[in-house]
């Protein structure tokens, strides 16, 4: 975080410059398949895939949902059982699972349907290959000759020892969350968090929900949790942003992941965060996907808590 | 091959030094030594490069560093001149007949004195092709003083890399990349000590204040034995001595800075000192601008530098010198809404000690001692989370070097340094409120660094000048010391620990250093040129452009050290008297054991780690044609300078093993330079560039992973930006120096100078307004679903026009 707040000073430097487009060679293109899975615990899988496009391409919708690919067969296996996902399109969504499509894709279940041609997913809705703690999920994908393979563990979760929110002295019908953490020094432990307000359909992330106990192995500690949501509801203030207001009532998801699947989100978020800086390295995201494709297959177990923002 | 064994080896550096004093002794017998020091006559400074020349004889010699020459003659009645560019020829006849002769020489002119010369520009008239020196350059402050500056501030950075062969690393940067080796390539001394960061704001101005400065050389080839632990080049930057024969005041006020300098004699014509400090006022202005009660109030940036030097001449042998620079760079950040506040200071300490001591009239002695310190932190605090990082090198260094004059023909030296490295790479604390998080322990890293070396300079006959050399380099790598050894992405990472002074790693070597002149005619001749080095230092870097979080980081048991060569090759002419010098130099360079970080690779993955796991190691290569013609006397001066070079990398971990351009390999390298003196009171300069544009690495392609857009980079430094260009001007005007009085003595009218002198110089920076890329980025713009989402490369370009003045004075 704070080789990012670094960036971003030294960024400060170049505001009053000048910035104009070019046209430039940028040679290199080679169109690859990107692995969008995941699986959590109780859960089905779930299995976007499309292609790289090149930076010159167009980009209007046409173009972005021709790099959605849905002629790809599709496999999961537990060690014990193997299934083929199925293709799930919004054109034929079954019922219940619109949800699901909005969270996917990020439009409402009008855009999606409204859309030229439909996004598919790949899913199964097999109980069998529901998302377990402890077992290791193995993809294969097999797309135009060529056959890639990932495989992920399902992590045994861990949670806080409490969450608390406290309100701020000068503004007190605002606060913030505090959690305290207690880390096992035996395990490497990676984290994602995200927050949602009870009764919201899907978690909210924060700027940078991917974290390690690579700085707190081993030790007990309370940490401030800022309110994510805050900053897509038009309700909050500018000052309000980042707070959680008094009366809340808010559920906390921490998900636990692998090393190589942090490794992707971890560099994934620097990449955002740093892109178009000159103060930062290019960086290309460690793909945990064998065969040549990018993206990620990721297990996440998750621990939630719900706190009501009371004093 | 054959291998030489040590002990032949031995044996013939005993023999070729025992040839060498066994004939010295036989020319003693018939020949006697004029030897002293040569200074100026207003200041009482020593003049380096003067020269000593019996016309006669056509014999002679050059002043070193500290003004000390010294010249073996054949006993006799000589007519000897002393010589110095700008300054009136001093002639002496002196008696050699029976006994060795000490003459002290003042050349220039007197304080007060008006001269009547022409202009003489850098370097040494006829020197470019008398000398062994190849791909050598002098500047004088004086010229660099009269070329365009940006922003007003006087840089002699700026102005190397005006000369072939030297690019800089961006707009406006400070670092600089001498024929295909990185920054971290080139040695830059401060009065011998070693300066690891040579730049204020991120590089845009140098650590060296004009008014401090006395001499600036730059060695980008043939390096000669006496220098090493770089693989590239050597930047000598001298101090000023200060006056030692009147109280001086002078300084500057500019646009972004002002400048004092105070010097004077601390026992007239024995010794002096010489104080001179810098500050910015940045800050001042973003006060000005920034209301107390603002969220960002407390937000600033300033630099500041003191440089200082004493000398004092104990005796007719003895004469000690003291210098000591201190800068910083302080930059501040506060957002009082959001809780968050940072700083991030930064800078150099260097201290050295040097004494001078003359065993005889043929044997000169210095001793160095010099300490460097350098640091960068950076702090923030965002409500009650605290982190703070921390960088360094401190070097404890010990020099002795030996000149001796033998004959005429032979100038040999020998000398012998050690170096004690204190690394601090990374250092990281964090702590919430009461809570101290595991970050590791500091990572310092211990190590010794020793040289000695042997070189000469003859004359094997009229013609051709040969400097041969020989330099052994060891280094070790000790402990305290803490080795992460990382297992694969499944298993935990383990350490080993060493003991202090435990020696981890040991590595040794000879560079072998050789170059030669050959007289084609009386303004013409060859030159060729190799040498071998050794880099134990290597220097990091995460960002396509310099930055003080640029990690400096030894040779590890890990990380070995940087070795490569280069041979030149050249041809210089002059013409006109040697008032109009040309030259053409070829070179190839070849380089081993350089040092990247790991594709993908953060500044926060050295926590918990040794930074050298995370680092690659490759080879490189560079080779290129460099082109010059200077003008250096009259009214119109300058030069042209070309190169034309390629620079490439093969890493086997970068790029799939496939060789790829350095980010700063530039096809092309055009400056053109000149100055143009209207009369003693209007000078005007102007400076022309053209370079190839720099090569950078940009995604190729775009992908969309849980509805984030993310980058796919394609081939390192795969793309090119636009061409560099730009064009400064300046114009000085000085009051007039001079006041008509009448002498009191004759009655008639004379000429004096006035006590007050000053001057005020008018820069324009990108005349023309060039939007040089500074960098390139794919920037992105609105949303798939409204129709309007469209991905651009965008070009940032830093300066355009600036115009700047500055005020100069002196009394």
């Amino acid at each position: 975080m704070e080789f990012r707040v670094l960036i971003f000073l030294c960024g400060l430097l170049v505001l009053n410059s000048c910035t104009k487009e070019v046209k430039i060679d940028i040679p290199g293109y080679e169109k690859q398949l990107v692995v969008d899975g995941s699986i959590r615990e109780g859960e089905p899988p779930i299995v976007l895939l499309s292609t790289t496009q090149n930076i010159y391409a167009p980009t209007d919708i046409s173009a972005y949902l021709a790099s959605f690919v849905s002629d790809a067969v599709v496999t999961i296996s537990d060690g014990t059982n193997t299934v083929t996902l199925s293709k799930v399109c919004t054109d034929n969504l079954p019922p219940g699972t619109e949800p699901y499509a909005e969270a996917i894709f990020g439009m409402s279940i009008q855009e999606l349907q409204a859309l030229p041609s439909p996004l598919c997913v790949y899913t199964s809705f097999d109980p069998s290959i529901f998302g377990q703690i402890g077992k290791t999920y193995t993809l294969t994908i097999s797309h135009q000759g060529k056959t890639y393979t990932s495989a992920t563990k399902i992590e045994t979760p861990v949670g806080l020892d409490y969450l608390n929110w406290k309100p701020e002295a000068n503004a007190p019908t605002l606060g913030n969350l505090y959690g305290f953490m207690t880390d096992n020094p035996n395990t490497s432990d990676n984290f994602m968090w995200e927050m949602k307000h009870i009764g919201d359909p899907f978690y909210s992330k924060p700027f940078g929900p991917f974290f390690n106990d690579q700085f707190f192995n081993g030790l007990a500690f309370e940490f401030t949790l800022y309110n994510p949501m805050s900053f897509n509801d038009s309700t909050y203030t500018e000052s309000e942003r980042g707070f959680f207001r008094e009366g809340d009532t808010v559920v906390l998801r921490l998900s636990k992941l692998g090393k190589a699947e942090y490794q992707f989100f971890d560099k994934k978020y620097n990449q955002i965060f740093s892109s178009g800086s000159p103060f930062a390295t290019p960086i290309n995201i460690p793909s945990n996907i064998q065969g040549g494709a990018l993206g990620v297959w990721a297990g996440f177990s998750a621990w939630s808590d719900t706190v009501i923002c009371l004093p | 091959m054959k291998q030489q064994s040590p002990v032949s080896l031995r044996f013939y550096i005993l023999f070729t030094v025992f040839t060498w004093f066994g004939t010295s002794l036989i020319f003693a017998q018939t020949k006697h030594t004029v030897s002293g020091y040569i200074t100026t006559l207003s200041s009482g400074e020593a003049l380096s490069s003067a020269k000593v020349y019996v016309p006669a004889l056509n014999k002679g010699a050059l002043s070193n560093s500290y003004g000390f020459y010294s010249l073996t003659l054949p006993a006799g009645i000589h007519e000897v001149e002393f010589r110095y560019s700008g300054c009136p020829t001093v002639r002496k006849t002196l008696d050699l007949s029976a006994q060795d002769v000490t003459m002290n020489i003042e050349l220039g002119l007197k304080d007060g004195e008006k001269s009547f010369d022409e202009v003489v520009v850098n370097g040494k008239k006829g020197d470019n092709v008398n000398s062994t020196k190849m791909g050598q350059i002098e500047l004088d402050i004086e010229q660099i003083k009269r070329l365009p500056a940006f922003m007003g501030e006087v840089d002699v950075i700026k102005t190397i890399q005006l000369l072939p062969g030297v690019s800089s690393v961006s707009e406006g940067g400070q670092g600089f990349y001498v024929r295909g080796g990185g920054p971290d390539q080139n040695l830059v001394l401060l009065d011998e000590g070693v300066v690891y960061n040579a730049a204020h704001l991120f590089g845009f101005f140098s650590v060296f204040n004009s008014d401090a400065v006395k001499s600036v050389n730059l060695i980008k080839g043939g390096m000669p034995a006496n220098y090493g632990g770089r693989m590239s080049s050597v930047l000598e930057v001298n101090m000023n001595e200060g006056n030692k024969k009147r109280f001086g005041v002078k300084g500057g006020i500019g646009l972004i800075s002002s400048r004092l300098t105070v010097e004077g004699p601390l026992k007239k014509d024995k010794g002096s000192f010489i104080i001179s400090g810098r500050r910015t006022y940045i800050d001042v202005l973003a006060k000005a601008a920034i209301s107390d009660t603002s969220p960002f109030a407390g937000s600033g940036y300033f630099f500041y530098d003191l440089n200082a030097k004493f000398n004092y001449q104990l005796g007719e042998k003895d004469r000690i010198f003291f210098s000591g620079y201190y800068g910083k760079d302080v930059f501040t950040f506060a957002d009082r809404e959001g809780g968050f506040s940072a700083d991030m200071p930064w800078g150099n300490g260097i201290a050295a000690f040097r004494w001078n001591h003359l065993f005889s009239s043929k044997l000169f002695m210095n001793v160095t001692a010099t300490f460097t310190d350098y640091k960068f932190k950076f702090g923030s605090k965002q409500d009650e989370f605290k982190i703070e990082f921390l960088s360094g090198i401190q070097d404890y260094s010990t020099k002795v070097d030996f000149s001796y004059y033998p004959n005429d023909r032979h100038r040999i030296k020998w000398g012998a340094n050690h170096i004690y490295h204190v690394f601090t790479p990374s250092s990281v604390s964090a702590a919430q409120d009461s809570i101290v998080f595991n970050t590791g322990n500091a990572q310092k890293l211990y190590s010794h660094e020793e040289a000695i070396y042997l070189m000469d300079e003859f004359d094997a006959n009229d013609r051709l000048r040969i400097n041969a050399g020989l330099r052994y380099t060891a280094f070790q790598h000790v402990g305290s010391f803490t080795r992460y050894v990382k297992g694969d992405i499944s298993k935990p990472d383990t350490t080993i620990t060493y003991g202090k002074g435990d020696l981890i790693k040991f590595y040794h070597g000879l560079e072998p250093r050789i170059s030669f002149r050959y007289l084609t005619g009386e303004h013409s001749s060859i030159k060729g040129g190799y040498a071998y080095n050794y880099q134990f230092v290597h220097l990091t870097s995460l960002s396509a452009v310099s930055l003080p979080t640029d990690i400096w980081y030894p040779t590890t048991d890990i990380a070995k050290p940087e070795k490569g060569f280069q041979a030149s090759l050249g041809y210089f002419q002059n013409f006109f008297d040697d008032k109009l010098e040309t030259s053409v130099e070829v070179y190839y360079k070849g380089m081993k054991n350089m040092v990247e970080f790991k594709e993908g690779a953060l500044p926060g993955d050295n926590v918990n780690d040794n930074t050298d796991n995370l680092l690659v190691f490759g080879e490189g290569w560079a080779y290129g044609a460099e082109f010059f013609i200077k003008k250096a006397t009259g009214k119109f001066t300058g030069w042209i300078g070309y190169t034309w070079a390629k620079t490439e990398r093969r890493f086997p971990d970068i790029n799939n093993g496939k060789i790829y351009p350095a980010k700063y390999d530039r096809r092309h390298d055009l400056s053109v330079v000149g100055m143009y003196q209207f009369n003693d009171q209007w000078t005007i300069s102007s400076s022309f560039i053209y370079a190839t544009g720099n090569t950078l690495t940009l995604p190729t392609s775009w992908y969309v992973q849980d509805q984030n857009l993310l980058f796919n980079y394609g081939a390192r430094n795969s793309t090119r930006m636009a061409p560099y260009h730009r064009l400064d001007i300046s114009a000085t005007w000085y009051d007039k120096a001079y006041k008509t009085k009448t002498d009191p003595a004759t009655g008639k009218e004379i000429e004096v100078k006035k006590k007050l002198r000053n001057n005020v110089a008018i820069s324009i920076y990108n005349v023309y307004s060039r939007a040089n890329p500074f960098f390139l980025f794919v920037d992105n713009d609105g949303d798939f679903l409204n129709g309007d989402f469209k991905l651009t490369v965008k070009q940032v370009s830093l300066f355009p026009i600036i115009p700047s003045v500055t005020w100069n004075f002196e009394f």
